[in-house]
């Protein structure tokens, strides 16, 4: 349950963009979430709702990009999406698999109403 | 309305901080291990079998304990002849970065070849933070279960040992290490596993061979 630290530190990469656009306010903040982030959605959002509650950001909307843990098989090369954690490449069955994505955990983009 | 594009990792800060500290490390020359368990695995009664052991072997060891509250693994270390500094979190289910560079205030590390930071016990957070450290050395007890390792997978992604803890309980217990060895080599093949009870002394000798070898490699840089 790190989410709430995970969230502050979320709010610090939105302040230091909102700094830029002086006067805007915040609508959206779009965040990449990866599945292997462990990171869990659902309390990024209830974290969100409790820090900014009250603050310049109690109006706007958290949205979670939530991306796949896809991985890559080193020896036949096919990539394949995670859906339960298996042992290995679900065509070759080889055990040699790097992570091409699903570990991302960041800030992509915010909407504002200048 | 309008699209202010970001691309900012949320950890930034922390991985900002975790390099100020790395770079510290290396200065002082000293090999950093960050331990990481849940609660009960065997951490600090690891640390206290390898404080037994360590000025035997020439090396000096430093301690950074993270506990949410009470300094009791700080006072075990202590009864062990080793130093350090206690980190309590206050209900934090992980240490992070800078709690970790206010702690370095508090070491010499001219004094130390190894700091070890005990993490608080939990398998899943502290994965998320880099504390700057050489290399995450994860701790599951024969107690927890055999099925662990694929249940908190990114622990186990990060890490480059793992240290399978309690093996003096094997006889007593439905666990199959060999399926426990297996699912970390297709998690991560890079991380290598010891058997290990320290409360009893096995493969002790093998935990420290590895902290000597990642010193030296260290050093060797």
């Amino acid at each position: 349950m790190h989410e709430l630290s995970i969230c502050q530190s979320m709010l610090r990469v939105v302040d230091d963009a909102m700094r830029r656009q002086s006067g805007a306010r915040l609508l959206r903040v779009f965040v990449d979430v990866g599945r292997g982030s462990t990171v869990e959605p659902q309390l990024l959002r209830e974290a969100f709702a409790v820090l900014a509650s009250g603050g310049p950001y109690a109006e706007a909307e958290l949205v979670v990009n939530d991306i796949p843990l896809v991985g890559r098989c080193r020896s036949c090369g096919r990539s394949f999406e995670y859906r339960e954690i298996a042992l290995g490449c679900p065509d070759c069955g080889s055990v040699s698999v790097e992570i091409e994505s699903g570990l991302e955990l960041s800030v992509r983009e915010l909407e504002i109403d200048d | 309305m309008a699209k202010v594009t970001v691309q900012e990792r949320i950890q930034s800060e922390n991985e900002r901080v975790a390099a100020a500290n790395r770079a510290a490390f290396a200065k002082a020359r000293v090999l950093v291990l960050n331990l990481v368990s849940s609660p009960g695995s065997g951490k600090t009664t690891l640390l206290e079998g390898t404080l037994d052991r360590l000025p035997a072997a020439g090396i000096r060891s430093l301690v950074i304990e993270g506990d949410v509250s009470t300094d009791r693994d700080l006072e075990r270390v202590r009864a062990r002849g080793g130093e350090g500094v206690q980190i309590n979190t206050g209900g934090g289910c992980h240490l992070s970065a800078q709690m970790v560079a206010d702690a370095l205030g508090r070491l010499d590390l001219r004094a130390a070849d190894v700091v070890f930071i005990e993490n608080v016990g939990n398998l899943i957070c502290p994965s998320t933070y880099d504390l700057g450290e050489d290399a995450k050395v994860v701790l599951l007890s024969t107690a927890e279960g055999d099925d662990k390792p694929m249940k908190y997978p990114a622990v186990f992604h990060e890490s480059s040992l793992a240290v399978l803890n309690k093996i003096d309980l094997l006889p007593h217990l439905p666990y199959d290490i060999a399926k426990v060895e297996r699912e970390i080599a297709v998690l991560n093949p890079r991380c290598e596993v010891l058997r290990v009870s320290a409360l009893k002394g096995d493969g002790m000798d093998l935990w420290l061979s590895w902290i000597a070898a990642r010193l030296a490699a260290k050093r060797s840089k």
